[in-house]
C-alpha cells in the first residue's frame, strides 16, 4: 500500500525529468561516492600519464643505489636494484589497469553474450551452459589460474585471460538471472508482438534494462581482477619479475624485508587505495540505482496542528454528531524547484455515525492521500497539517506517532486494496488476527484465538476454526480480503477506512464483500470511509459522497441526491462518462484531458481548463465550496445557474426497468 | 462431449477461427520424483471474428480470457486445437512466427507503463515496428511515427518523452499507436482500458472506435467489466473456468442472458444509480455464492457448484450448445439437450 501510496504521490509531485538527468543529480549529491570516484580518476590519470610524470625509468636502476630511503631525488626511495618506488608505482598502476581491462573485458565479451542467451532461450541451451558455469565456478580460482598458467606458460596477459574467463562465468550466471526476469516482462511481449526477433529483443532491449546491475559488477569486478593481477604476479605467475607490477613489487620487497620494511608500503598502499575505491564508486552506484526504484521511505508523519482554526465549511459538509470530523486539511510533497506542493488541500469532511461515506475520484485527485494522512501514514517527505482531525471528539491532529498508532488499529481500522499483499506471508492468518487482539485488547493466547473464529465466522468465511492455521497465499483474494476485514474489526473500531477494499478483487466476489461491509455496518454500528475510484461502488454502498479534484473536495452530499441531480460540472462528467450497462447510443461521453499534475494547478478553478461549461469568472480566483442547500455543497461559481445530468437522465429508460434475468428455453 | 458449431457463430469473412483450444500448464508435483500434475486453462475452446468486428471475452480472473489472448498472439504454445487467423494456422509456426502474422496481428496489454520499453523513448517505441516489418529508415519513418501519434491524438512533443513520463491514457494511445504501425488487420486488446480512470477509459473506447471505423480493424476485446464491453463490442463471449458457457450479440447477452453465470456476472456490475442499484444488490444476493477454490471438476458444468438451478446432470456432463432466440448460443443444461427439466428438480 504505501508502495502504491509513494509511486502515486511521487510520480504526481515531482516534475517529469529525465532518469540520467536525475542519477547525474543524485551523484552531486552522494559526497563519499564523488570522492572515490575522483580516487579512481587519479588512479587512471597515473597509469595514462605514467611516461610522462614518472620521475625515472621503471626497469633501470644503479645497483649501487639500491634500498635508498625516500629522499627528495626519489620520493618513495629504491629497490634492492636501485630502481626509483615512485616511478615503479606509477607503471604499476598501468600493468594493474590493463590487465584489469584485459580481464573484464574477456568477461563482458563472453559472459554477457552468453548470460542472455542461456536466459533468454532457456531450455536445453540454459541447461548445458550452466552446468559448464558451475563447473568452472566449483574450483577455487587461484588453483584454476595455476592449473591453466602451467599449461600455457606464465605471462601476464594469459594469466588475465584465465581471470577474465573465470569472471566471465560470473557475468553469465548475473547476467542469466536478469535476462530471465526480464524476458517475463509485458514490454518482452510488447516487442515480440510488434514483431522484432530474439536478437532484437535482447540486445536492443533486455540488455539496456538489465544495464544497472551490470555496471555495478563490472566496476566491483576491476577491483577484483586488481587484487587478482597483484596476487599472480606476487606468485611469479603474472608480470614477470622484472616488470613493474605492484604484485612483484611486492614480491621484491618481501625478498628484501630485512633490509627495508619501508619496500613493501607504497604498493601495498597503491592497491589498497585502488581497489578501495573501485569498491566504493561500485556500491555508490548500486546505491543510485536501488534508491530510483523505491520512491520514498516508509516515514512516519503524524498530523501537525495547524495554526488557527481555519475558515469552517460551508453547511453541506456537516452532520449531526460526527465520528469523524476532519477541518482544513492539507497534505504537501517536496518539489524540486518549486517548494512544497500541496496535493491535497483545504479539505473538510464529516463521517456520521453509523455512515457509509464513499470518496471517490480519480487517480491524482488526493483521495487516498486524504485516507492515509487521517491514520499518519503519509510517506516521508510529505507534511500533514489539519485544524483539526477530531474522532469522537477526540483531537488527533498534533497527536504524537505512537499516540496517533494506538488509534489506527484501535479505534480505527483500515483495509487495503491488495488484501493478499497487505499480510504477512510467513505467519498464519489467525496469527496475524489474534496478533492484534493481542496488542490491542490486551487478550490471552486462548482467548485471542477463541475471538479470532468468532470474527471469522462474522465475516463469513467458511469454517472459521479450521482456516486460522492457513497462510495467506492459501487464501483466495476474496477471502483474503475478509480476513483483512475481520483484522481491522478486532478492536473494535468506530471508523473503518476501506482504501479500494474491491478493486483487486473480481466482480462478483467485490458484491460479496460489498454486502459484507453493509452488514457489518447494521451489525456494529461503526462508520465506513470508502476512498474508491468506482461510482458504482458508491451508489452500492456510501449514504454520503464526497467527490475529490486535484486535491480538493469539489462536492459533497446524499449519494443518491448527487448522483441524480450533481451540481459540479466534474461530478457529471464522471457520471456520464462512466459506461454502464444499457444499449449503445454512440460514443461515449468523456471529460477531455487529463487530470494536471499538482505543479499545474490553475488558481482559479482547477476543472476549469477542461469544464465545457467554464467561463471567464471561473479562474479569476480561488473557488470556495459553497453550501447548495441544507445538505450539500459543491466548488462552482455556476452551480446555481447550471442544470447537469445524473444517471436517471442518461438512462433513458423508466425506473422499472426490467432487469436482465435467465429465460429459461425449453426445447420441444 | 462433444461442441457443435455452427447456428449464429458461423460467418463469411472469417478473420480469426478458434476450433477446440486446449492449454495446459504444469501444475504442482504430488511429490518431486512424481511428473507435475495438469492445470487446464483453457478447455476445448471455439471462436469466431470476422473482419472489423469486435468480439468481447468476458470473464473473472483465473477464467482462462488471457491465455486465450496469449495463445492467439503465439505468447504461448498452446497444447492442443487449432487457430486459424489471417490466413495463418497458428499452430503450426515453430519457434520463430512469422512476420506476416505478426502484422496481421497486433495486441495491447493492460499495464500500458509495463508493456513499453522504459528504456526507450516514444519515437523509437513507434519507429520500431516500422523498421522490423517494413525497413524504413530516415524521413519516411518519422513522417509515418508523427502520423500515428496523430491517429490517436497525441502531439509531436511527445516523441522524445519516455514511457513514465506519460499519464496512463496517453501510454494507451501509445500501445494503440504501436499496434497499428503495421496496418493490422486484429487486434487483440487484452484488458485495454482496466487501468485507466474513469474519464480516460471512455477517451480510450472512444480511440478504438474510431480507429476501427477508419481501418476496419478488427478487435478482440477481453476484459473483466461487462458494462464497458457492452459500449464496446458487438458480440461477447462469456468464460468460466477455462470454457466458453455463452456467446451472442452484445445487448442480447447483456439485456436477457441465458447462462446463469453470465446473470450473477451482469447483477454483480454496480449501476451508478443508487435506485437501479438497489434492485439490483438484491439480485445480486439471490445469485451470489461463494466462488470455488481448487480444480476444475473433470466432469460436468464448472459452475454447477455456484449455479442456483442446479440439476443432477449439471455434474454430471458439460451441457451442449443450444441456440438462444436472439442469437447466439449457450452451454447449459437448463436450455434443452437434457432429459431433466428445472421444474423437476
Amino acid at each position: 500500500m504505501t508502495e502504491a501510496l509513494a509511486t502515486g504521490t511521487a510520480g504526481a509531485v515531482l516534475a517529469p525529468d529525465r532518469s540520467g538527468a536525475r542519477i547525474t543529480a543524485r551523484l552531486l549529491h552522494s559526497k563519499a561516492t564523488l570522492f572515490w570516484a575522483a580516487v579512481v580518476l587519479v588512479v587512471v590519470l597515473c597509469a595514462v600519464l605514467a611516461p610522462l610524470i614518472a620521475p625515472s625509468d621503471p626497469l633501470k636502476g644503479d645497483i649501487r643505489d639500491g634500498l635508498l630511503g625516500p629522499s627528495a631525488h626519489h620520493w618513495l626511495g629504491t629497490d634492492k636494484l636501485g630502481r626509483d618506488v615512485l616511478s615503479r608505482v606509477l607503471y604499476g598502476a598501468r600493468t594493474a589497469l590493463l590487465s584489469a581491462v584485459e580481464a573484464v573485458g574477456i568477461a563482458a565479451v563472453v559472459g554477457i553474450p552468453l548470460g542472455l542467451l542461456s536466459g533468454y532461450l532457456g531450455g536445453w541451451t540454459d541447461r548445458i551452459l550452466m552446468r559448464i558455469v558451475e563447473g568452472v565456478m566449483s574450483v577455487p580460482f587461484l588453483v584454476l589460474a595455476i592449473a591453466l598458467i602451467s599449461v600455457l606458460g606464465p605471462g601476464l596477459w594469459k594469466s588475465m585471460a584465465v581471470v577474465g574467463v573465470v569472471y566471465a562465468m560470473t557475468l553469465v550466471r548475473l547476467v542469466r538471472g536478469e535476462a530471465l526476469a526480464a524476458r517475463e516482462e509485458l514490454y518482452v511481449d510488447g516487442v515480440r508482438v510488434a514483431g522484432a526477433g530474439s536478437g532484437r529483443i535482447v540486445f536492443r532491449h533486455i540488455l539496456p534494462n538489465i544495464t544497472p546491475p551490470l555496471i555495478v559488477q563490472i566496476t566491483l569486478m576491476i577491483a577484483g581482477a586488481i587484487i587478482a593481477e597483484a596476487t599472480l604476479s606476487f606468485l611469479g605467475l603474472g608480470a614477470q619479475a622484472g616488470d613493474a607490477s605492484w604484485g612483484s613489487m611486492l614480491s621484491d620487497a618481501q625478498a628484501s624485508i630485512r633490509e627495508s620494511f619501508f619496500l613493501a608500503l607504497p604498493p601495498g598502499f597503491a592497491i589498497l587505495l585502488t581497489v578501495l575505491a573501485f569498491n566504493q564508486v561500485g556500491d555508490g552506484i548500486r546505491d543510485l540505482f536501488a534508491r530510483e526504484a523505491k520512491a520514498g521511505s516508509m516515514g512516519v508523519n503524524p498530523v501537525l496542528k495547524a495554526a488557527g482554526q481555519g475558515e469552517a465549511p460551508p453547511a453541506g459538509v456537516f452532520v449531526d454528531d460526527p465520528v469523524l470530523s476532519v477541518r482544513d486539511l492539507t497534505v504537501s510533497f517536496p518539489q524540486p524547484g518549486a517548494g512544497r506542493v500541496a496535493v491535497v488541500q483545504g479539505m473538510s469532511l464529516d463521517v456520521g455515525r453509523g455512515e457509509i461515506v464513499g470518496l471517490v475520484g480519480e487517480s491524482g485527485s488526493g483521495k487516498s492521500v486524504t485516507a492515509m494522512s487521517l491514520l499518519g501514514l503519509v510517506p516521508d517527505p510529505g507534511r500533514v497539517r489539519a485544524a483539526s482531525i477530531r474522532l469522537d471528539g477526540r483531537d488527533l491532529a498534533g497527536l504524537s506517532f505512537d499516540e496517533l498508532r494506538k488509534v489506527r488499529g484501535g479505534e480505527i481500522g483500515v483495509v487495503f486494496q491488495e488484501p493478499i499483499a497487505s499480510l504477512n506471508p510467513a505467519y498464519t492468518v489467525g496469527d496475524q488476527v489474534a496478533e492484534v487482539l493481542r496488542e490491542h485488547a490486551g487478550l490471552s493466547r486462548a482467548q485471542a484465538r477463541e475471538r479470532v473464529v468468532s470474527l471469522f465466522g462474522q465475516v463469513h468465511i467458511p469454517d472459521p476454526a479450521a482456516r486460522l492455521g492457513d497462510y495467506p497465499h492459501q487464501f483466495s483474494g476474496g477471502m483474503a480480503q475478509r480476513v483483512m476485514i475481520a483484522m481491522a474489526l478486532a478492536s473494535g473500531p468506530r471508523l473503518l477506512v476501506a482504501d479500494e477494499p474491491t478493486t483487486a478483487l473480481d466482480v462478483t466476489v467485490q458484491g460479496q464483500v460489498l454486502d459484507l461491509l453493509l452488514e457489518l455496518r447494521e451489525q456494529t454500528g461503526m462508520s465506513i470511509l470508502v476512498i474508491t475510484h468506482d461510482l458504482g461502488v458508491v451508489a452500492d454502498v456510501a449514504d454520503r459522497v464526497a467527490v475529490m479534484y486535484a486535491g480538493q473536495l469539489v462536492e459533497c452530499g446524499p449519494t443518491e441526491e448527487v448522483f441524480r441531480r450533481p451540481s459540479h460540472p466534474y461530478t457529471e462528467g464522471l457520471l456520464t462518462s462512466l459506461p454502464r450497462n444499457v444499449r449503445r447510443a454512440g460514443r461515449l461521453p468523456s471529460i477531455p484531458g487529463v487530470v494536471p499534475p499538482p505543479s499545474a494547478w490553475a488558481e482559479g478553478c482547477r476543472f476549469a481548463p477542461r469544464c465545457a461549461h467554464a467561463r471567464p469568472e471561473c479562474s479569476a480566483g480561488p473557488i470556495e465550496l459553497a453550501a447548495g442547500g441544507r445538505d450539500r455543497a459543491a466548488r462552482c461559481v455556476r452551480s446555481h445557474d447550471l442544470t447537469l445530468t445524473g444517471v436517471r437522465a442518461l438512462a433513458g429508460e423508466p425506473s422499472a426497468a426490467p432487469l436482465a434475468s435467465v429465460r429459461i428455453e425449453k426445447k420441444p | 462431449m462433444t461442441i457443435t458449431t455452427g447456428d449464429g457463430t458461423a460467418r463469411d469473412a472469417e478473420l480469426l477461427r478458434v476450433r477446440n483450444l486446449t492449454v495446459t500448464f504444469p501444475g504442482r508435483r504430488s511429490a518431486p520424483w512424481r511428473r507435475p500434475g495438469k492445470v487446464v486453462a483453457v478447455n476445448g475452446l471455439d471462436l469466431d471474428l470476422a473482419g472489423g468486428e469486435t468480439l468481447g471475452l468476458v470473464g473473472e480472473s483465473g477464467s482462462g480470457k488471457t491465455t486465450t489472448a496469449r495463445a492467439i498472439l503465439r505468447l504461448l504454445r498452446p497444447s492442443g486445437g487449432t487457430i486459424e487467423a489471417a490466413g495463418f494456422t497458428v499452430g503450426a509456426f515453430g519457434r520463430r512466427v512469422p512476420l506476416g502474422y505478426r502484422r496481421a496481428v497486433q495486441a495491447v496489454f493492460q499495464d500500458p507503463l509495463g508493456s513499453l520499453d522504459p528504456t526507450k523513448v516514444i519515437g523509437d517505441i513507434l519507429a520500431e515496428p516500422l523498421a522490423v516489418h517494413f525497413g524504413l529508415r530516415g524521413t519516411e519513418r518519422d513522417r509515418r511515427v508523427a502520423a500515428l501519434l496523430e491517429q490517436v491524438g497525441l502531439a509531436g512533443h511527445h516523441l522524445r518523452r519516455y514511457p513514465y513520463e506519460l499519464s496512463g491514457g496517453q501510454r494507451q494511445r501509445v500501445s494503440i499507436a504501436r499496434a497499428l504501425a503495421v496496418e493490422p488487420k486484429l487486434i487483440v486488446l487484452d484488458e485495454p482500458v482496466s487501468a485507466l480512470d474513469v474519464s480516460v477509459q471512455s477517451q480510450v473506447v472512444n480511440l478504438l472506435e474510431d480507429v476501427q471505423e477508419r481501418t476496419g480493424v478488427a478487435y478482440l476485446f477481453v476484459a473483466h467489466d461487462l458494462a464497458v464491453v457492452r459500449h464496446a463490442c458487438d458480440r461477447i463471449a462469456v468464460m468460466y473456468r477455462s470454457r466458453i458457457v455463452e456467446e451472442g450479440p452484445a445487448d442480447r447477452i447483456c439485456e436477457s442472458p441465458a447462462h446463469p453465470y453470465t446473470e450473477a456476472l451482469l447483477a454483480a456490475v454496480p449501476d451508478p444509480d443508487p435506485a437501479r442499484q438497489r434492485i439490483q444488490r438484491r439480485r445480486r444476493r439471490e445469485l451470489g455464492a461463494p466462488a470455488p477454490t481448487g480444480a476444475v471438476p473433470a466432469t460436468g458444468c464448472p459452475f454447477a457448484s455456484r449455479c442456483p438451478h442446479r440439476m443432477p446432470v449439471c455434474t454430471e456432463s458439460f451441457p451442449d450448445w443450444t441456440p438462444v432466440t436472439g442469437g447466439g448460443r449457450v452451454a447449459c443444461h437448463l436450455h434443452g439437450g437434457s432429459p431433466t427439466t428445472p421444474e423437476e428438480t
